[in-house]
């Protein structure tokens, strides 16, 4: 489903992707986890298509299709979904309103009609059940004064409306609390099944928890140094990154 | 230095003596018209090396030999509507068009009329109340307009007189390198409402100078909307006077859209304790546009409340200029005056200033002012492209977003619905204000 082949990438001009390899099937969940620094929320800026990460060397296939050559929009309307780490504030775009043009961008892309206004928000009713969230939150704008877990959790629930076929989640378990977390893990596990693929980031184990991996890949100098199964995760929590003897932040200190 | 002054001589004053050649009015009246005159003459054409008009541009106006406006036919259909108005005044190039206007169910202890139907009435009525606010000395299209109107709108509310309705008020010109000088007097007495929609509007290239008084007296309320949507060639060079006694309310939402060149100058009074009033401006600007709102807001009373927010939208090389002055007199105590200016460009090119001043001469007061500017912020913009919305449409609803909490400010549905419409057709943008709230 996903293929990643090679891949170096730079930000302002230093690399911080050294030549990642990774396949995705789709049924499977991959869990990658690293240091501060090692190029995880990079790799997941790479796969979105976010502008500044320029790609160098190597490429990333889509159900074998180019996905660098694609503009964002193109991805997401291909079934891609980046469950960002930092949610953006939108003022003055209702959360519902935004949802609604989401659904309807996909729905033109694959050559089908606007989706009908009760469907939606049958589909919505259902879908804020699964991440316990307020119907206000529908109202206001796009996570304008929502609070870090319902940040999270609103991604979650884009995420369930939009039902990719393969999602990226960067760090959306950080800075939340243990309910938060299960209501999160929850609405990733809903979603699981044999079509669907997912790339979980994080740099704590805990997540994997509730979201169990089939493999769990250690990135480290934006390289994988390491890959194996869930119990990999339960060895990075005992044992800390410091067994890869790398100098941390690498990528943090070029972003910064 | 440009060689302003005679050309001013040269044209005006053998135009003015033609005008007043062929009046038929009460002394008074002539005598406000050479008074007006004599004031222009004396301020000259407007340069740009006096600090009120640094930064507006009225060469392109300068080089025109505008007319008298001739009377012209106009469609019902080619004007605009408001559900929820029964009292509409239309005026065409200035003067009152009673076959477009509607006049009926006029309720009591109100006057909805034309200068000159209430001139022909009760002559000592217009001449007791016309250019009687202070405000717009310095102002030389003001005092052109007081030389050279020929009709507008007289709104009158007895004390404590409520309007149901919105008194829905059409300006249009009908171009031809033409001048139009409109007139608005609106007096609310004390403790009366009323809900008042401006429109200025025309086609080709003319100048739209009107004037407008509102007097709100103790206790009124006003909701005061003007629609500025001239034709893209058109310059509109307008003065309010804002007068308010103790206890009034007033909200002021000026809407600015049309014209090569538009400016409003806004000259508020608050006259009595406990005043408020509420400024909300918003310039959408595109090509090579230019709006200006040049707003004092001068609190002479204890306990008053002034809140400002002017935006403005601009693309391509449009140009806006914000300037606004509080200025809170010594013994206007408790004063809550606040004052912001946010503008959004699209282009590099384009140009917003801001130019916010506080005048504070007392000392127990609330003051505050703030401006930004900016570029549309590319994170949000990525945000929204990384849920399948293309990059265009994504533009357009964060510019509409920034736009559209000027416009949730307007309560009289109608009018925001149309002011929506009017947004996202600017902004080739599918969808409407329902969509956006709902």
């Amino acid at each position: 489903m996903l293929e990643i082949r090679n891949l170096h990438a730079t930000v302002e001009g230093r690399e911080i992707l050294n030549g990642i390899d990774l396949t995705v099937r789709a049924g499977e969940v991959h869990a990658i986890m690293g240091p501060n620094g090692s190029g995880k929320s990079t790799l997941a800026n790479v796969i979105a298509g976010r502008e500044g990460y320029v790609v160098t060397e190597g490429e990333v296939l889509f159900d074998g299709k180019n996905l660098l050559e694609m503009e964002p929009e193109i991805r997401a309307c291909e079934g891609l979904f980046l469950a960002f780490q930092y949610p953006v504030e939108i003022p003055g775009v209702a959360n519902l309103y935004f949802l609604k043009a989401a659904v309807n961008a996909v729905r033109k892309y694959r050559g089908e009609s606007p989706v009908d206004a009760m469907d939606f928000w049958d589909l919505v009713h259902e879908r804020m059940e699964l991440v316990k969230m307020d119907e206000s939150m529908l109202k206001r704008s796009v996570n304008e004064g929502f609070s870090g877990g319902e940040k999270k959790r609103n991604e979650i629930f884009q995420m369930a409306v939009l039902q990719p076929r393969f999602a990226v989640l960067d760090e959306t378990d950080s800075g939340l609390d243990i309910d938060a977390l299960r209501v999160v893990a929850d609405g990733v596990n809903a979603l699981r099944g044999p079509e669907r693929g997912f790339l979980v980031i994080t740099h704590y184990q805990r997540l994997l928890d509730y979201i169990v991996p089939d493999h769990v890949h250690v990135l480290v100098n934006g390289r994988i140094a390491r890959s194996g199964g869930k119990e990999l995760a339960l060895e990075l929590e005992e044992q800390g990154y410091a067994l890869y003897n790398e100098e941390p932040g690498r990528a943090r200190r070029a972003a910064a | 230095m440009t060689a302003a002054a005679p050309v001013l001589s040269d044209r005006h004053r053998p135009a003015f003596d033609a005008f007043m050649a062929n009046r038929r009015e009460p002394d008074k009246l002539s005598r406000l018209r050479r008074e007006a005159f004599e004031r222009f003459e004396a301020l000259g054409w407007p340069t740009r090396q006096q600090e009120a008009w640094r930064f507006t541009d009225l060469s392109a106006l300068q080089s025109l030999a505008l007319q008298r406006a001739a009377d012209a036919p106009v469609e019902a259909a080619a004007l605009p509507t408001l559900d929820t108005a029964i009292h509409r005044l239309v005026f065409i190039n200035g003067r009152f068009a009673p076959g477009l206007s509607k006049l009926t169910e006029l309720p009591e202890r109100t006057v909805i009329a034309s200068l000159g139907q209430v001139l022909a009435a009760d002559p000592q009525a217009v001449q007791n109340q016309l250019d009687q606010l202070p405000g717009l000395a310095q102002h030389p299209f003001a005092a052109l307009n007081g030389a050279f109107w020929e009709d507008g709108a007289f709104i009158y509310l007895l004390p404590g007189a409520v309007l149901d309705h919105p008194i829905h008020i059409i300006f249009h010109a009908t171009g031809g390198d033409t001048a139009v000088y409109p007139r608005l007097l609106v007096m609310l007495d004390d403790g009366a409402r009323a809900n008042i929609v401006v429109e200025y509007r025309g086609q080709g290239r003319y100048l739209q100078a009107p004037v407008v008084e509102l007097s709100v007296d103790d206790g009124a309320v006003l909701e005061y909307h003007q629609l500025q949507e001239e034709a893209p060639q058109a310059f509109h060079l307008g003065g309010i006077k804002l007068q308010q006694g103790r206890d009034s309310q007033t909200q002021l939402h000026l809407m600015s859209f049309g014209g090569q060149l538009a400016r409003t100058d806004l000259e508020v009074l608050l006259d009595g304790e406990h005043a408020s009033c509420m400024l909300n401006g918003l310039t959408v600007g595109r090509d090579n546009q230019a709006s200006n709102f040049y707003v004092r807001v001068d609190h002479a009373h204890p306990h008053g409340s002034s809140q400002q927010l002017f935006k403005s939208v601009l693309d391509d090389k449009a140009r806006s200029v914000f300037d606004g002055i509080i200025h809170v007199r010594p013994h206007a105590q408790k004063t809550d005056a606040r004052q912001n200016s946010r503008n959004l460009l699209l282009s590099k090119q384009a140009l917003a200033q801001s130019n916010p001043r506080l005048e504070i001469l007392a000392d127990d007061v609330k003051c505050g002012h703030g401006s930004s500017t900016g570029f549309l912020d590319p994170n949000a913009e990525f945000y929204l492209r990384a849920r399948g919305i293309p990059a265009a449409q994504a533009r357009a609803m964060l510019v509409y977003a920034f736009a559209n909490d000027s416009l949730n400010a307007i309560q009289l549905n109608p009018l925001r619905e149309r002011l929506a419409r009017l947004l996202a057709g600017r902004l080739a943008l599918d969808s409407t204000e329902e969509d956006l709230t709902s």
